[in-house]
C-alpha cells in the first residue's frame, strides 16, 4: 500500500505547489490576462507535423452476417474505420484454409454511405441488400450483385432514430424490422419504402422490455419479432427519436440550437435490467408489453448480439459475445430458461460472437467473430467445443485481436503511462 | 482491457476519465444512465467499485465525465438537459449533484464536454457551437466567465468532432473542432451530408489551443490541421505533459503527436 499513498501525497503536493506557483508567476488573474492579450490579429502557430506513432489495426472485421443460400453468396458487414467500413461478398463454398480469404467482391467507399455498418438484411427475389449503422439514421438499399464505390439504390433518412444496430426483412409480410439501441426501439416500414417514408408502426416505451436492443429476426409465420438486449435501459416515451427538430424528445440529432430554450431537469430512469431476449407480436404498435422475456442466470445471456431462428427445429439462436459462446434455445423457452446446446470453447475459433445465420439448404450455421477476424462455419446441429468446418478470416492467426473499434475517447494514465481508449 | 458483462459498460462509450490522484477511471454508461468508476488498475471481466446512478442524480444520456482529484468532484456536461451535473467523486449510488449549473444564462446548449482545472479554478465546456469558460464552483443560472466562438475560432461540433482538454500548467484550453457554416445552416465545407450521408462528411477537423483569458471570435495561440501529413484521425484528446505529447482518437486510430509548444508552462 506504500506506493498508493506516496503517489498519492506527490500528487497533491505537486497540485498545490502548480497552484501557488500560478497564483503568484501570473499575478493579477484573467481579468489582467485578457487585457494583456491582443487577440484580434492574432495568427495561429501551426503545429501540422506526423504523428510520433499510430495504432490501428487494418484489417476488418465480421459484424452481421446473410446469407444468399440461392447464389451461394454470403454478405458480412465489416463496421472496423480504420480497415474502411465495407460490405464484404465471399462464396458460401470454398475450400478450408486457415489463410486470410480475399472476399469475392466488396462494397466500400465514400459513394457506399455504409457508416459504420452493422445490420445486413437481404432480398433474394428482389435482388437487394439492405443495411444500417450504428452512426447514422439511415437506411440503405444496394443492388445485391453491387460492387465497388456504389451509392445506394435507394435511402431512408430523416424519419429513423439515430444509431440502429439491427435490421430484418420479413420476407413473408414484405416488412423490414429495425431496432435501434439510444431510444429502445423497434421501427417497422414497408420493404418498397420511399425516402421520407413514416414506420407503419413501432414498438417503444416503457413496459416493452427493450432495453440496449441489439439482434432483431422476425418469424413471419409464427408471427413472432425476437430481440436481443443489453439490457442497459432508461424509460423512454412512444415516439421518442423519431420527431426531429426543436419538439424532439432526445435531441440526437436536430432537436438542438434553439436560443433561449430552457430543457428542464428531470429524474434519471438508468438501471441495469441483464441481458434478455424478448418475444413480441408481429404486430404490435407502441408501449406494448412483450409476449415473453428470456432472462436470468440460468440463461447465460451476457451481451447477447446476433439471432436467429432455425428453420427446422425452430430453436432460438444467439450469438453471445460477453462469453464467446452460441446459445440455442428451445423454440418455446421463457423465463429463466436453460440453453438446449451451447457452442463454446477454444475449437470454436469464436471470439466475440455478434453475426449469425444459417444456410438451411446446405445444413450450416455461421458465425461472425468481430474479436477474431473470423467467421465460422459448424454443422447446423453443433454442439461443445467443436472445431469449425472451415473459417473465413481476415488477419493471421496470431494477430492481435481487433479490440478497437470507433474510439469514442482517449485519456493518458500518467501511473501507468498507459492510453486508454474506450470504444 | 476492461471488457465483459461485469464491466456494466455499454457497447458506446465515449468518454474515460482518469483521476491519477486516487487511482480510479470513470466511464459513462448512456443507456443506463450511470456514472462507472472502476479502479485505476482494473482488468478484464472487472466490476466498477461504484456506480453512480439513480432518479435523484438527473443523469440522463451521461456522454462524457471530468474528474477533479483535488476538490474531490466530478461532473458530467448533460445534453439533453443543457446543464452541467457536479459529484462528489468519491460518491455512489442514487446521489444529488452537489452543484448544477442550468438555466439561460449559462448558455448551455447540448454541451458535450466538460473539463476541469482545480488549479486556476475554471471549468471549460464544449457547447454545440462555443466553447464556454465558468468559474469552478459557479452553479444556478450563472452567465460564462469567457466565451470563444465565432467565425475567426473555427468552433463548430455539429459532427462529431469534439473534444476538450485544459492544461492548466500553461494555462491552455485544447479543443478539438470542425469547421462548419453559420449557425442553423449546412455548410457544403462543413458536410457533405446531402450527397454522400453523414459519414465521413464530418468536414474539416483541427485541434485549436487557446490561452486562458481569451475570449470572443478569437483565433486560436496554435493549430494543428488535418492534412495527408498530420492524418488527424479524429478529435478526442488526452494530454501527455510529461513527454509532450498529444494522443489523438478516432476513426479507429490512436495517435500520439509530440507537440512540446502546447506544454511550454510560459508563453
Amino acid at each position: 500500500m506504500g506506493v498508493p499513498e506516496r503517489f498519492w501525497r506527490v500528487m497533491a503536493g505537486t497540485l498545490l505547489l502548480a497552484a501557488v506557483w500560478i497564483q503568484f508567476g501570473y499575478g493579477p488573474g484573467v481579468t489582467a490576462a485578457q487585457q494583456r492579450s491582443n487577440t484580434s490579429d492574432r495568427r495561429p502557430m501551426v503545429l501540422d507535423r506526423a504523428p510520433a506513432r499510430m495504432i490501428a489495426d487494418p484489417n476488418p472485421v465480421f459484424r452481421a452476417v446473410v446469407l444468399d443460400a440461392e447464389h451461394g453468396e454470403v454478405f458480412m458487414a465489416n463496421d472496423k474505420e480504420s480497415a474502411g467500413t465495407s460490405v464484404l461478398v465471399y462464396p458460401t463454398q470454398f475450400p478450408p484454409t486457415n489463410r486470410i480469404l480475399e472476399p469475392r467482391r466488396r462494397i466500400a467507399g465514400p459513394k457506399t454511405d455504409l457508416g459504420m455498418v452493422c445490420g445486413l438484411a437481404l432480398s433474394i427475389e428482389h435482388g437487394e441488400l439492405y443495411s444500417v449503422s450504428g452512426e447514422t439514421g439511415t437506411l440503405n438499399v444496394y443492388p445485391l450483385d453491387s460492387t465497388g464505390n456504389v451509392g445506394p439504390r435507394r435511402r431512408l433518412r430523416g424519419v429513423m432514430p439515430r444509431a440502429s444496430a439491427g435490421v430484418f426483412l420479413d420476407v413473408k409480410n414484405d416488412e423490414l424490422f429495425i431496432t435501434t439501441e439510444h431510444v429502445n426501439r423497434i421501427s417497422v416500414y414497408p420493404r418498397t419504402f420511399q425516402e421520407d417514408q413514416e414506420p407503419l408502426r413501432f414498438i417503444q416505451g416503457p413496459v416493452t422490455g427493450l432495453g440496449d436492443p441489439h439482434g432483431i429476426y422476425i418469424d413471419g409465420t409464427t408471427n413472432e419479432i425476437f430481440v436481443s438486449n443489453h439490457g442497459n435501459w432508461r424509460e423512454t416515451q412512444p415516439g421518442e427519436g423519431e420527431v426531429r427538430g426543436p419538439d424532439s424528445l432526445t435531441r440526437t440529432s436536430l432537436g438542438y440550437n434553439v436560443p433561449g430554450r430552457v430543457v428542464p431537469l428531470v429524474p434519471s430512469t438508468g438501471q441495469f435490467l441483464g441481458p434478455s431476449i424478448t418475444v413480441h407480436s408481429r404486430t404490435a404498435t407502441g408501449n406494448a408489453a412483450p409476449l415473453r422475456i428470456i432472462h436470468g442466470p440460468h440463461t447465460q445471456l451476457s451481451l447477447p448480439d446476433g439471432i436467429y431462428r432455425d428453420p427446422v427445429s425452430g430453436e432460438l439462436i444467439v450469438a453471445n459475445t460477453g462469453d464467446d459462446s452460441v446459445l440455442f434455445f428451445a423454440k418455446d423457452a421463457a423465463g429463466d430458461a436453460t440453453p438446449v446446446r451451447v457452442l463454446k470453447g477454444p475449437a470454436t475459433k469464436m471470439k466475440g460472437p455478434v453475426g449469425i445465420s444459417i444456410d438451411a439448404k446446405r445444413n450450416e450455421l455461421w458465425v461472425a467473430s468481430w474479436d477474431s477476424h473470423v467467421a465460422a462455419v459448424f454443422p447446423r446441429m453443433a454442439n461443445g467445443n467443436i472445431a469449425p468446418l472451415r473459417v473465413i478470416r481476415t488477419a493471421s492467426e496470431n494477430a492481435p485481436l481487433a479490440s478497437m473499434g470507433r474510439i469514442g475517447a482517449v485519456a493518458y494514465d500518467p501511473k501507468r503511462k498507459e492510453i486508454l481508449a474506450p470504444n | 482491457m476492461i471488457q465483459g458483462p461485469k464491466t456494466l459498460q455499454a457497447r458506446t462509450s465515449h468518454y474515460i476519465a482518469v483521476d491519477a490522484v486516487h487511482d480510479e477511471l470513470a466511464v459513462p454508461n448512456p443507456f443506463a444512465q450511470a456514472i462507472l468508476i472502476f479502479r485505476g488498475g482494473a482488468n478484464g471481466n472487472e466490476a466498477p467499485v461504484r456506480v453512480i446512478q439513480g432518479p435523484k442524480t438527473l443523469l440522463t444520456a451521461v456522454d462524457n465525465v471530468a474528474v477533479d482529484p483535488l476538490h474531490r468532484e466530478l461532473m458530467t456536461a448533460s445534453f439533453p438537459t443543457d446543464s452541467i451535473l457536479v459529484f462528489r467523486s468519491d460518491a455512489g449510488g442514487d446521489v444529488e449533484p452537489i452543484r448544477i449549473l442550468h438555466g439561460p444564462k449559462t448558455q448551455l446548449d447540448r454541451p458535450i464536454r466538460v473539463e476541469v482545472d482545480p488549479i486556476n479554478n475554471l471549468m471549460a465546456v464544449m457547447n454545440d457551437h462555443a466553447l464556454l469558460v465558468f468559474n469552478r464552483t459557479d452553479s444556478g443560472d450563472v452567465a460564462p466567465k469567457w466565451i470563444i466562438a465565432g467565425p475567426k475560432t473555427g468552433i463548430g461540433t455539429r459532427f462529431g468532432t469534439r473534444d476538450l482538454k485544459l492544461f492548466p500548467e500553461g494555462r491552455k484550453i485544447i479543443a478539438g473542432a470542425s469547421i462548419r457554416g453559420p449557425r442553423g445552416t449546412r455548410s457544403r465545407e462543413a458536410s457533405n451530408e446531402d450527397e454522400e450521408g453523414f459519414f465521413r462528411g464530418s468536414g474539416q477537423r483541427f485541434i485549436g489551443v487557446w490561452k486562458y483569458g481569451d475570449n470572443g471570435d478569437v483565433a486560436p495561440w496554435a493549430v494543428l490541421n488535418a492534412t495527408p501529413i498530420t492524418k488527424i484521425p479524429g478529435s478526442r484528446m488526452a494530454l501527455n505533459p510529461e513527454g509532450g505529447d498529444l494522443v489523438i482518437g478516432g476513426d479507429g486510430r490512436v495517435a500520439v503527436y509530440h507537440l512540446p509548444e502546447i506544454f511550454q508552462k510560459t508563453d
